[in-house]
């Protein structure tokens, strides 16, 4: 597994890397293994997802078995497990950086109140309410896609309606 | 590949294709602000 395939899985979890130890600690818990201290794996993580450090055979099988084993599916490959991992964080990285309703509002605004503005006041307010109702729409995805991956990250940044 | 890894594929196109119209819409309005013309491809 690449250093590019931990920080994907994660990131496709919605965890920050303190999540990400606390994980591998109940993972290796539940192995009986013993592990780093939190802290530790705090430091490691990145080291790991950075790839300055390659993660000792326990700790990729302690991903592998939190991350594949969480697929539920035994024929469910790793490597479309990891480009559907990658492709989930893509998506939920863009979808944070959206600006929220009330920043559309106000662009939209600030468009109207422009005198040589090329379209009508009635086709900016009609794009920038389409735009807060894909916000709204995007939102719903990421809620209903965070209840199926079993995590509680699911919503946008600043787009949260 | 299994009923939820559908679901989920299904789930994350329909959150692309969302997020790409909010982009689109966004670009148009900063382009309002920018120059007064929005773009010709942003302008739904």
């Amino acid at each position: 597994m690449s250093s590019e395939t931990l920080r994907a899985w994660r990131e496709s979890r919605g965890w920050d890397v303190p999540r990400m130890a606390r994980e591998l600690r109940k993972a290796a818990r539940d192995a009986d293994q013993d592990v780093a201290a939190h802290h530790g794996l705090v430091k490691m993580i990145p080291q790991w997802e950075q790839g300055h450090r390659a993660p000792r055979e326990r700790y990729r099988l302690l991903y592998l078995k939190i991350f594949h084993d969480a697929a539920g599916d035994p024929s469910h490959g790793l490597a479309a497990g990891t480009g559907l991992a990658v492709r989930i964080a893509e998506a939920r990285a863009r979808a944070a950086r959206l600006p929220g309703p009330g920043q559309i509002s106000a662009l939209a605004a600030a468009a109207l109140a422009r005198p040589r503005a090329a379209m009508t006041p009635a086709q900016i307010r009609a794009l920038a309410a389409d735009a807060i109702s894909h916000l709204h729409a995007a939102a719903a995805n990421l809620a209903e896609l965070s209840a199926l991956l079993g995590d509680g990250d699911g919503e946008p940044g600043e787009g949260t309606p | 590949m299994t009923a939820r890894d559908d679901q989920i594929r299904q789930l994350v196109s329909e959150l692309e294709a969302h997020v790409a119209e909010v982009e689109a819409r966004v670009a148009a309005l900063k382009a309002l602000l920018a120059d007064g013309e929005p773009p010709a491809e942003n302008n739904p």
